[in-house]
C-alpha cells in the first residue's frame, strides 16, 4: 500500500539475514579502523574530551579519576577488550618491574598440561600455548613497552594472545565448576557456559572472568566502574578484595581500558 | 606458509594419523586446496544413520582459527535430521556463535557424529522448505537460532 511507503512490512519469502550481516561487518570494520587495537597512553583529558557534552554525573566522575590517574590506554570495543587490556597491563607491569615475572612464567608454562587435562585438544592448547610463552620470553628479554605495544596491535598475534587467555579463564571455571555453578545465569553447566560466554573471541566479560583470571595468574586487578550511579566518585573494586592490585582498569558499562595511577 | 595454512597442516597430520571412529578425511581434496576439504563421515554403530555414508565439506578464510570453517553437508546423501536442512546447512551452534579458536576440524566432525548419533526420529527441519528457498548459499550467513540441544 502507497500509504505504508516508509513502513517495513516483513516479507516473509525474503531472506534478511545476508543484510543484517553484512551490516554487521560493516559495523566491525568501523570499529576496526578508527581505534588501534590498543592505543597509546593519552592523558585524562581524552576521556574529559569524549565526554564535553555528558551530564554532570560523569563528569565529576572523571574528575575523580583525574585525580587518581595519570594517563590512559584505550583498547578497541570488540568484545575481547578485557583480555587485551589485562593482558597489556599485565605484561607491561612485569616490564617496569620483573619480581614476581618467574612465579607467572612458571604458572603459564604449567597451565598447558592442566588445559590438556580438562580434555580441551592438545595440538590447538600448544599452539596458543607457544604463542604466549613467546610473548612472555620477550618479556623477560626486557623488550620495549613499543614492541609490547606492537604485538598487541598486530592482529594475529594479538588475537593469540586473547585465545590462551580465554582458555585460561575457562580452565579454572571447570577446575572450580562446583563453586562457580551458583554464579551462572540460566539453567547451564559450567562447561556449557564457558563453550558460550568464554572461549568464543568477541564474548564479553563480567565478573566472573575477572575473577577466574586474576586468579589462575595470580595478578590482581582493581577496577574503576563509571556508570551512571549517582555518585560523585567511580566505585572501586579489587580482585581478589583483600588485594593491592599494580593492575587498574577502567570499566564503563561493556567496555574495559587501562588506567595509570599518579 | 600462513599462520592459517600451518594451522591447517597440523590439523591434518593430526586427523590422518589418529582418526576418529567414522571420520576418514579426503586427502585428495586437500592436496588440491588447503582451504576446501572434503571429510567423509560415517553413521555411527546402533544410531539411525548405521552404514550410511555422507560428505562433509569444510572451507577456511584466512582468517581461521578466529573465523570459524563453513561446513555442510554435500553429495548425494544428505542426513534427514531435524537440524539438518536438505541443502545440506547444518545448524549447529559451534559452527558459528559458539565457535572458538581452540575447536578444530576434528571436533567439529565429533559433534556432528554425536549430534547424528542422538537422533531419535528422522525428519527434516520444520522450516526446512522456506529455509532452502530463501537461504543463502553460504550457511555462516544464515543468522541461526539455537534453540532445542536435544537431538
Amino acid at each position: 500500500m502507497a500509504a505504508e511507503g516508509d513502513k517495513f512490512v516483513y516479507d516473509p519469502e525474503r531472506n534478511y539475514d545476508d543484510a543484517t550481516l553484512a551490516q554487521i561487518r560493516v559495523m566491525e570494520n568501523e570499529i576496526a579502523s578508527q581505534n588501534n587495537i590498543v592505543s597509546e597512553r593519552l592523558s585524562m583529558q581524552n576521556l574529559k574530551d569524549e565526554y564535553a557534552d555528558a551530564d554532570d554525573v560523569f563528569k565529576l566522575k572523571i574528575k575523580d579519576l583525574e585525580s587518581r590517574y595519570h594517563y590512559m590506554r584505550r583498547t578497541r570495543g570488540d568484545g575481547n577488550c578485557f583480555y587485551r587490556a589485562f593482558g597489556f597491563a599485565c605484561l607491561e607491569m612485569f616490564l617496569a618491574d620483573s619480581k614476581n615475572l618467574p612465579r607467572f612464567k612458571d604458572v603459564a608454562q604449567k597451565s598447558r598440561d592442566e588445559l590438556v587435562s580438562l580434555g580441551f585438544p592438545q595440538f590447538t592448547i600448544e599452539d596458543f600455548h607457544e604463542s604466549f610463552m613467546d610473548v612472555i620470553e620477550k618479556i623477560e628479554k626486557q623488550c620495549s613497552v613499543t614492541e609490547l605495544s606492537d604485538i598487541f596491535n598486530n592482529q594475529g598475534l594479538s588475537d593469540y594472545i586473547v585465545v590462551y587467555l580465554r582458555l585460561l579463564v575457562s580452565g579454572y571455571l571447570q577446575k572450580e565448576a562446583e563453586f562457580f555453578v551458583n554464579f551462572i545465569e540460566g539453567e547451564r553447566t559450567v562447561k556449557e557456559f564457558c563453550n558460550q560466554e568464554v572461549e568464543p573471541m568477541g564474548k564479553e566479560s563480567d565478573h566472573i572472568h575477572i575473577i577466574a583470571l586474576t586468579s589462575t595468574l595470580g595478578i590482581p586487578v582493581r577496577v574503576e566502574y563509571m556508570d551512571r550511579v549517582d555518585s560523585s566518585k567511580c566505585t572501586q573494586h579489587n580482585f581478589p578484595e583483600d588485594s593491592q592490585p599494580s593492575i587498574v582498569l577502567l570499566y564503563r558499562p561493556g567496555h574495559y581500558d587501562i588506567l595509570y595511577s599518579r | 606458509m600462513t599462520s592459517m595454512e600451518k594451522r591447517l597442516q597440523k590439523e591434518l597430520q593430526a586427523l590422518t594419523k589418529d582418526p576418529p571412529a567414522g571420520v576418514i578425511v579426503n586427502t585428495e581434496s586437500v592436496s588440491q586446496n588447503m582451504s576446501e576439504w572434503i571429510v567423509d563421515l560415517y553413521g555411527a554403530p546402533g544410531s539411525l544413520y548405521d552404514g550410511e555414508k555422507f560428505q562433509l565439506s569444510f572451507k577456511f578464510s584466512p582468517r581461521y582459527p578466529f573465523d570459524s570453517p563453513q561446513v555442510m553437508f554435500i553429495g548425494p546423501n544428505i542426513p534427514v535430521h531435524p537440524h539438518v536442512y536438505s541443502n545440506g546447512h547444518i545448524c549447529l551452534s559451534i559452527l558459528t556463535d559458539d565457535w572458538s579458536p581452540a575447536l578444530s576440524v576434528t571436533s567439529v566432525c565429533l559433534s556432528i557424529v554425536s549430534m547424528l548419533s542422538s537422533c531419535q526420529e528422522k525428519k527434516r527441519p520444520p522450516d526446512n522448505a522456506i529455509y532452502v528457498k530463501t537461504c543463502s548459499k553460504n550457511p555462516k550467513k544464515t543468522r541461526w537460532f539455537y534453540h532445542d540441544d536435544t537431538v
